[in-house]
């Protein structure tokens, strides 16, 4: 099912007189295609959960309009929908086993006991809980309890998958065999599905589109590569990449970027201000080169290694740099040179923080 | 530290023995209290007997000294039954005031005769065989007549009122802005003294007639709107109690009753439940609500086995108090609990005999040993039945 999210805004009026009201999200457009993985991705508070609720029917908009193949489906009620939703802690019914858990939906629904059984067989297969059925859900692990939350999400056969953070309350290994797990359910089933994170190789490792919120606005909508190749601003750049971009402050001056003394890169762009983004993998060690960092250490990782070094326009205390375990480098130095990766170089303006392309 | 203490500690205990000789078997004993006590003190609170007064620091470092291995032996035994300190208290007044006068119940339930001033004539079953029997005691109702009222009361007030309580609740936990007005105003008559409630309870119901002409109850007058003739609800307009009549009188008369006790039991339980309510994470009625579930799936799936533990409280401490109803029947029908009995309860009944011109306490002893058992096994009937439904 193909989703189209028109000029959505959700505005929470202020808890107490004369508080400011939240704007939760702000006129945001996103069009899904249908079967995609769509990821919301965003820092805390920037409004992802709100996105996926008021999807979800759980949460009306302030104004704007949803969209589900064409049908307009803004102000229908969540059961109605035909969405899976699975909360970001789980929400399963304590009191019942993984199995009413997740035929509860299909109980809703009045489906026979037969079909029923099956399809909830079915779902616990998919997810491979199917041993799991007849406990509590407090019997179970936080991996475990998220797949039934999976399964009881999908056992009434959505036209949408919703899922808010599901993968924050599982352990580092875990985390990653979920993601996995969900891409290919999400691939088998063919369910269009909007996933929130806050974790970006999260999304970058599984979304086939992405979208970079913050503060309820969206900031970039694109394939994860070409957003982190590509980034907008100076936020999106920031927030896609481990480990993070490093920022300069620098300027244009005479068809030349300066960051300090140094003219590291030429551009076609009039004299300003800007911030200098490069990307760690950005740097190619030349003792000859047109960049100069003061070296700190170097942390060797097998494959490449980490050099740490400062620079005084750096916005951040330490700049670093990723480069092939292969690249020998002087034992003893000081300073290091470097030349920039054209592709890895990016310009932002000094006070808006966009993109200068 | 502990040795310089122990020097000049037990210089002083010396000074003390010359020069009061005559009393050194008594601060012998005065010794052993205090090394008693600090050695208890000591297992509870640790450190606190370096407060404590000289003599147990004396004696708590000699033993030390003396038998360090033995010493600490005691020292972790007394530890470890160091809780019983904390609930001596507790358990002593429970004991004086609850098990004592069971036990006395007990024993003198099966004297005979037994008078005030405590008198009998002997041991045997009499008085459970005269309650068995169908005495009437003062009042006019049997034993068996007065279970009977009181379980009907019991069983249908405190289940209809848990439940009535669980729909007002969760329409106040629906309705946010009225939510504190309504806390009020519904917590007001468990403020109340139940019997100036009962009485006022009875006025609604009344239908008297009198030399002067009837007075008709404001439940009357309702029913008159609709075209329904004034009923004599409370049964104190009927004559004395006949068997013809029996029925019909009974159930107005039960009616009333239950009626108030539901009534009177909704502010506790509206409390109760209200709270629990508040304290369900709204997500599942969210999840409840994206998985396609009505209004009523969500309140008998979802909300109720969520408060099922408070549910089952209340069905347990209601019918409990219940079984033990007095003083809202005296409210509604005065001491006498109708005009023969006839809606006594078993604490009436009980009471009826230690009231009155020639009191009967083994009779009341034997009815309330009875209304005690009854209760322990309907105690424990609930707890199976709701022990297993609470997750
Ligand atoms: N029910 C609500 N009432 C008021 N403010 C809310 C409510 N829900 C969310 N917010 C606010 O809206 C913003 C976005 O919240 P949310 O969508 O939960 O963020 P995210 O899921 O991205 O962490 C936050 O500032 C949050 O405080
Ligand atoms: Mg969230």
């Amino acid at each position: 099912m193909k989703i189209s999210i028109q000029h959505l805004t959700k505005i929470f009026p202020s808890r107490n007189k004369g508080g400011k009201e939240v704007h939760a999200v702000e006129d945001m457009n996103i069009e899904i295609p249908s079967g995609k993985l769509v990821g919301l991705l965003g820092p805390s508070g920037c409004g992802k959960s709100t996105t996926l609720f008021m999807l979800s029917g759980l949460e009306s908009p302030t104004s704007g309009k949803i969209l589900f193949d064409d049908q307009d489906v803004t102000t229908l009620a969540a059961e109605k929908r035909g969405i899976g939703l699975v909360f970001q802690n789980y929400a399963l019914y304590p009191h019942m086993t993984v199995e009413q858990n997740i035929r509860f939906p299909l109980d809703n629904m009045r489906i026979k006991k037969d079909e029923g059984n099956a399809r909830a067989l079915d779902a616990a297969r998919l997810v491979q809980i199917e041993d799991l059925m007849a406990r509590k859900p407090s019997e179970l692990s936080g991996g475990q309890q998220q797949r039934v939350a999976i399964a009881r999400a999908l056992v009434k056969m959505p036209n949408v998958l919703l899922l808010d953070e599901p993968l924050s309350n599982l352990d580092a290994r875990l985390r990653l065999q979920t993601r996995e797990e969900i891409k290919r359910i999400q691939r088998e089933t063919g369910i269009t599905t909007v996933f929130v994170t806050h974790d970006q190789e999260e999304a970058m490792s599984i979304c086939d589109i992405m979208v970079v919120m913050k503060l309820g606005v969206v900031q970039q909508i694109g394939e994860p590569q070409s957003i982190y190749d590509d980034p907008a601003n100076l936020f999106v750049a920031n927030f896609l990449g481990t480990p993070p971009i490093n920022i300069f402050k620098g300027k244009i001056e005479g068809g030349k970027v300066y960051v300090g003394d140094e003219a590291i890169s030429a551009t076609e762009h009039e004299d300003q201000e800007v911030y200098v983004g490069i990307r760690p993998e950005g740097f190619i060690y030349d003792p000859d080169g047109v960049f100069t960092l003061d070296l700190d250490h170097v942390e060797v990782m097998g494959r490449d290694k980490s050099v740490v070094s400062t620079h005084q326009a750096s916005t951040k205390p330490t700049v670093r740099c990723i480069i092939d375990s292969d690249v020998k480098l002087p034992e003893k130095a000081d300073k290091l040179k470097f030349n920039i990766k054209p592709n890895k170089l990016f310009l932002f303006n000094g006070e808006t923080e966009e993109r200068i392309r | 530290m502990a040795d310089k203490n122990a020097q000049d500690v037990s210089a002083e205990v010396e000074t003390t023995e010359t020069q009061q000789p005559a009393s050194k078997q008594k601060t012998n004993a005065f010794v052993a209290f205090w090394k008693n006590l600090g050695g208890k003190v000591k297992g509870v609170f640790g450190g606190w007997s370096n407060k404590s007064p000289r003599h147990v620091e004396a004696d708590l470092v000699l033993n030390q000294q003396q038998q360090l291995s033995t010493g600490e032996k005691v020292k972790r035994a007394l530890k470890a039954q160091s809780g019983w300190l904390f609930v001596a208290p507790a358990l002593l007044l429970m004991l004086l005031f609850t098990f004592y006068p069971i036990v006395s119940a007990f024993i003198n339930a099966f004297k005979q005769d037994l008078d005030l001033t405590g008198n009998y004539s002997g041991w045997g079953f009499d008085n459970f065989v005269h309650v068995f029997k169908g005495d009437t005691g003062t009042g006019g109702a049997t034993f068996v007549q007065c279970l009977i009222n009181t379980l009907v009361f019991t069983l249908v007030s405190v289940p209809l009122s848990t439940l009535i309580a669980l729909l007002i609740s969760v329409a106040l936990n629906s309705i946010k802005a009225v939510q504190k007005a309504y806390q009020t105003i519904l917590f007001l008559p468990y403020l109340t003294n139940s019997l100036a409630m009962g009485a006022v309870f009875a006025t609604f119901f009344t239908l008297v007639n009198s030399g002067s002409g009837t007075n008709v109850g404001l439940i009357n007058q309702f029913l008159g709107l609709f075209g329904i003739p004034p009923t004599d609800w409370m049964g104190i307009g009927a004559p004395v109690w006949e068997l013809g009549d029996a029925v019909k009188i009974y159930w107005t008369k039960y009616l009333v009753v239950i009626i108030y006790e539901i009534w009177s039991g909704l502010p506790f339980k509206i409390l109760i439940l209200f709270s629990a309510l508040q304290s369900v994470n709204k997500q599942y009625y969210d999840a409840a609500r994206v998985d396609g579930a009505k209004r009523s799936t969500i309140l008998w799936k979802i909300t109720t086995p969520m408060i099922m533990p408070q549910i089952s409280y209340l069905l347990v401490t209601g019918i409990m108090g219940g079984m033990k109803q007095y003083t809202a029947v005296v409210g509604l029908f005065g001491s006498k609990m109708g005009l023969q009995f006839e809606v006594g309860t078993m604490v009436g009944y009980v009471y009826q005999y230690i009231e009155g011109g020639s009191p009967k306490y083994g009779y009341a002893y034997a009815a309330s040993l009875l209304l005690f058992a009854i209760i322990m096994v309907i105690t424990f009937i609930n707890n199976k039945i709701t022990g297993k439904r609470s997750h």
